[in-house]
């Protein structure tokens, strides 16, 4: 942990790694990153690869566009076509949105209640090594179809859910739903790591004076997310075994010849993916929250409600995961109890947009990238929110169920929701990490031409699913009616495509620039705004007290007589590098290479399970265990640095 | 750094836009001849699923999103800052608005389960007894149909079977057994009835009706491999008297072909296909 420095137990093995460890101090360029332990980089690599990841998948969705944009599409053949699809799924919910959603956990959770690192930092590193390798594994599926260059994909072809039993052997040969289970499997170990070190983190690190209810919104959403994360992995875990005993050791769970039970799968997939939904958007709606309050100079208006219907949503996330199966046939009294309770979810997803109206309302608002960004979000989750309470009505889910009109409602939520939410956090904290602000201009261009090509995109798609549009169709015939809402959809996606261009330039014309933006560029509320940009290692000279909620805010201002705030002259913060060498004292975690180790140990165990009926593939899961032992040996043995 | 400038207009314009695209939405559904239009419904069933969205959702829904959005807007309009040094008053809540907004929505949304409940119950019966039964077979990729009442069965005692088109009468109940032979299906045919899995290794029922003669497309909706965007289905609805005309057509036809011909067998018949009709079904409609 960091802040407790004990003693090397004196033995030689010991005595070797500490030299090679004194060594890690001293690394430098790829070392250093490979071996650091500083929550501040590892947030920054979970960002950079979740976004290379976010490329992947979104060129995944244009490849579905073209195919889709006439009738009788020739781009991808259906065998192509069902693996793209599949993956694009797969990556955007498991390898974007919720590592970029680690990302922020990683950048902000120690900032923001005053600590200087996560309470398990050689954890966190393992756990973004983990993900990186079961992205990476996942995604080389790809290359096992046979010559990727004439298109041949070996990519899973099951759909992101993976209903059984169309992902048995009998049904989908070859490898691709293997190293689609095993990914999400290894993917799942990142998630729980991560999970489990947030809420520690968050219990048990937070600053002097930081109550739970002096907490910046954010962190609350943090604290919700991980811990639906803890429940709710283990039973896809639970599920992606079952499912790989039948695809590899030939076990009965879901085959249906001798009574196995495809209905099991979706139960048991559901039942996680609900809470996984819930996982995607509350870290959106924590971002959102501190925007909002920062460029309306007002605090989060009803606080306490917006926590509480966080976690009122996080509860009630575990009673609605049967309205993904209606049509399965769950009989009337289980499809109007989970009617019921989805309806009911409305209720605390509709107080947050009241308060968020409320907290802008009376404001002083700057228009800025990030703020539009989180309107945009709004704007986009009232919608999303709204056709979801249309899923809630039974009788027309029926016709909904499995239609463009369901793709059309999750895109609403989770691209026009979360994905805007971390494109403002992104444009929001950009100046802390870097030092730098993002190119205004190009923020306003990236906003408008994703605003505009999202709506055009995915609001034709309503109309396609009520016009009887079912959802993973690689074709359609003419005389539909869909071939010019499709094409609608199609030029809205390069609009988006555009965009993201013109975030990557505006990535790359920023770090260029030299206008520097200072330890509180945009007269911040939480304790991040306190500390120099880009932080230091340590993040805080002194472990800061906390007094109320938006501490740093009223560090700046107070009220004056007649109860208006005032900016009190040479505000609270801004004491950055004043005496650099007194610094030395604070200890901070050493770097380790021992999580890598361990992490990449995971995916060779996979690879080794998924040929393991090619008896030379078995030293791959002993090489990989071995790595495993060794990482978490060596890790629990490694000496604290002096 | 200066204040970027968005104009009224910008987000008057963006209002606009958000506006269009719901009207594009309904305007689109009003466009009825469309085969497989949800909101052209041609049947007792499609027509209510319809219904509850468009007297109890649709518009409240609408009315919400131009209430909120327009606020929205309003408040990011009517309180831009100024001036750099302004600091608006410090309100951190008010008890009443969050109870408000909190128990009248709640109270909105429980009204609206009324309707949900009442409809799951509706369509959720049984079959009449007097209805005309059809066995729906899913297999990888095609529709199977079988006429179950006895009135229909050919020389053999077997059902009469026929693929991926199926006739029925208007003005009659239709009982459906759903089965499926391999993967997952899901039986559609929007303009009559919304969706009911197929699933392996069990029987789901459903019923539906058409109230005029019609030629009425549907697809499978439940993704299901290779060719899943290939596994459409026609039902043909006719007066009585033609369905009879045509099912005894069928019957003659039937006798004449020998039972080895396999022209109308499924194309990818899987081990545990319905060549001689799907296994015996290991439970009954709710037994998930």
């Amino acid at each position: 942990m960091a802040g407790v420095v004990t003693r090397p137990r004196p033995t030689s093995i010991l005595e070797a790694l500490r030299g090679v460890r004194q060594q890690a101090e001293s690394y430098q360029g790829i070392w250093s990153w490979i071996a650091t332990v500083d929550h501040k980089r590892i947030g920054m690599m979970y960002g950079v690869t979740a976004f290379c990841f976010f490329l992947l998948g979104g060129v995944e969705a244009l490849l579905i566009r073209l195919q889709l944009t006439t009738a009788n599409g020739q781009v991808l053949d259906p065998d192509q076509y069902n693996r793209i699809f599949t993956m694009h799924g797969t990556t955007m919910i498991f390898l974007v949105v919720m590592p970029l959603s680690a990302a922020f956990f990683n950048l902000l959770v120690p900032l923001m209640i005053g600590a200087r690192d996560v309470a398990f930092p050689r954890l966190n590193a393992f756990s973004y090594w983990v993900f990186l390798g079961g992205g990476l594994l996942m995604n080389a599926s790809f290359f096992t179809g046979g010559n990727i260059f004439q298109g041949e994909l070996g990519a899973p072809d099951g759909g992101w859910f993976g209903y059984a039993p169309l992902t048995l052997n009998r049904f989908s040969a070859g490898e691709g739903i293997d190293y689609w289970a095993m990914g999400l499997q290894i993917l799942g170990i990142a998630s729980m790591a991560s999970g489990f070190n947030f809420v520690v983190t968050i219990l048990n690190m937070r600053a002097p004076g930081m109550t739970l209810l002096r907490m910046p919104l954010f962190i609350w959403m943090t604290l919700a997310t991980s811990l639906l994360i803890i429940f709710a992995m283990p039973i896809i875990a639970v599920a992606l075994f079952e499912l790989l005993f039948d695809r590899l050791f030939e076990a009965n769970y879901f085959n249906t010849l001798v009574g196995g039970r495809p209905l099991l799968w979706q139960h048991m997939f559901w039942l996680f993916g609900h809470p996984e939904v819930y996982i995607l958007i509350l870290p959106a709606m924590g971002i959102v929250s501190e925007v909002l309050p920062t460029f309306s100079r007002k605090p989060l208006f009803g606080y306490p409600f917006v926590v509480f219907s966080g976690i009122a949503i996080a509860f009630m996330s575990w009673g609605v995961w049967a309205h993904h199966m209606y049509t399965t046939g769950l009989g009337t009294v289980a499809n109007s109890a989970f009617g019921v309770s989805t309806i009911l979810i409305a209720v605390p997803t509709g107080v947050k947009i009241f308060n968020w109206l409320g907290t802008i309302w009376g404001g002083s608002i700057r228009l800025v990238t990030p703020f539009m960004f989180s309107m945009g979000f709004i704007t986009m989750f009232i919608i999303g929110g709204l056709t979801g309470v249309m899923h809630s009505i039974v009788p027309s889910d029926y016709q909904q169920q499995d239609t463009y009109f369901v793709v059309a409602h999750f895109h609403q939520v989770l691209m026009g929701g979360a994905i805007f939410a971390l494109f403002s956090g992104i444009y929001y904290w950009f100046p802390k990490f870097s030092g730098k602000f993002l190119n205004e201009k190009l923020g306003q261009l990236h906003f408008w031409l994703m605003f505009i090509g999202f709506n055009l995109t995915f609001q034709p798609m309503m109309v396609l699913g009520l016009l009887g549009m079912p959802r993973r169709i690689y074709t359609y015939e003419e005389g539909l009616g869909w071939e010019v809402l499709n094409m609608i959809a199609t030029a809205g996606a390069f609009f988006i495509a555009t965009s993201v261009l013109v975030f990557i330039i505006n990535v790359v014309v920023s770090v260029r620039s030299k206008e520097r933006a200072g330890a509180d560029p945009w007269d911040g509320r939480t304790l991040e705004w306190s500390v120099p940009s880009p932080p230091p290692p340590y993040d805080f000279e002194e472990i800061p007290e906390v007094h109320t909620r938006d501490e740093f805010w009223h560090r700046k201002y107070v009220e004056d007589e007649t109860g208006r705030m005032v900016p009190i002259v040479a505000g609270g913060a801004l004491q950055e590098e004043e005496h650099e060498e007194e610094h030395q004292h604070i200890h901070m975690p050493s770097p380790s290479y021992f999580p890598i180790i361990a992490a990449m140990g995971l995916p060779l165990i996979a690879a080794g399970l998924i040929y393991w009926e090619w008896i030379n593939m078995l030293p791959l899961i002993a090489v990989g265990a071995a790595m495993v032992v060794v990482g978490i040996y060596g890790w629990a043995l490694e000496p604290e640095a002096e | 750094m200066k204040l970027p400038r968005l104009s009224t207009r910008t987000l008057v314009l963006l209002s606009l836009l958000v506006l269009l695209a719901a009207a594009l939405l309904l305007s689109g559904c009003g466009t009825s001849d469309l085969p497989q239009n949800t909101f052209a419904a041609e049947g007792e069933v499609a027509r209510k699923q319809r219904d509850i969205l468009i007297y109890w959702v649709l518009g409240p829904a609408a009315i919400i999103f131009i209430v909120v959005e327009g606020l929205i807007v309003y408040a990011m309009i009517r309180y831009r800052r100024k001036s750099d040094d302004e600091v608006p008053t410090q309100v951190h809540g008010n008890t009443r608005m969050e109870l408000a907004w909190t128990i009248a929505p709640a109270i909105l949304l429980l009204v609206l389960a009324v309707p949900v409940v009442e409809g799951i119950a509706d369509l959720g019966r049984s079959p009449r007894a007097d209805a005309l039964h059809i066995r729906v077979t899913g297999l990888q990729w095609r529709w199977q149909f079988e006429y179950m009442d006895p009135e229909y069965a050919n020389a053999d005692g077997e059902p009469l079977r026929v693929f991926d088109e199926v006739h029925i009468p208007t003005k009659r109940e239709i009982g459906l057994e759903i089965l499926s032979a391999d993967v997952l299906h899901s039986f559609w045919v929007p303009r009559l009835a919304g969706k009911q899995d197929a699933i392996a290794g069990s029987t789901r029922h459903m019923w539906l009706n058409a109230d005029r003669p019609g030629s009425y497309s549907g697809q499978c909706a439940e993704f299901c491999g290779l060719q899943h965007a290939d596994m459409r289905l026609t039902m043909v609805a006719q007066e009585e008297n033609e369905f009879e005309e045509w099912i005894q057509g069928e019957l003659a036809d039937d006798a004449g072909s020998g039972p080895g011909d396999s022209a109308d067998g499924p194309a990818n018949g899987p081990e545990d296909g319905p060549a001689n009709g799907p296994g015996a079904p290991a439970e009954g409609s709710n037994g998930e």
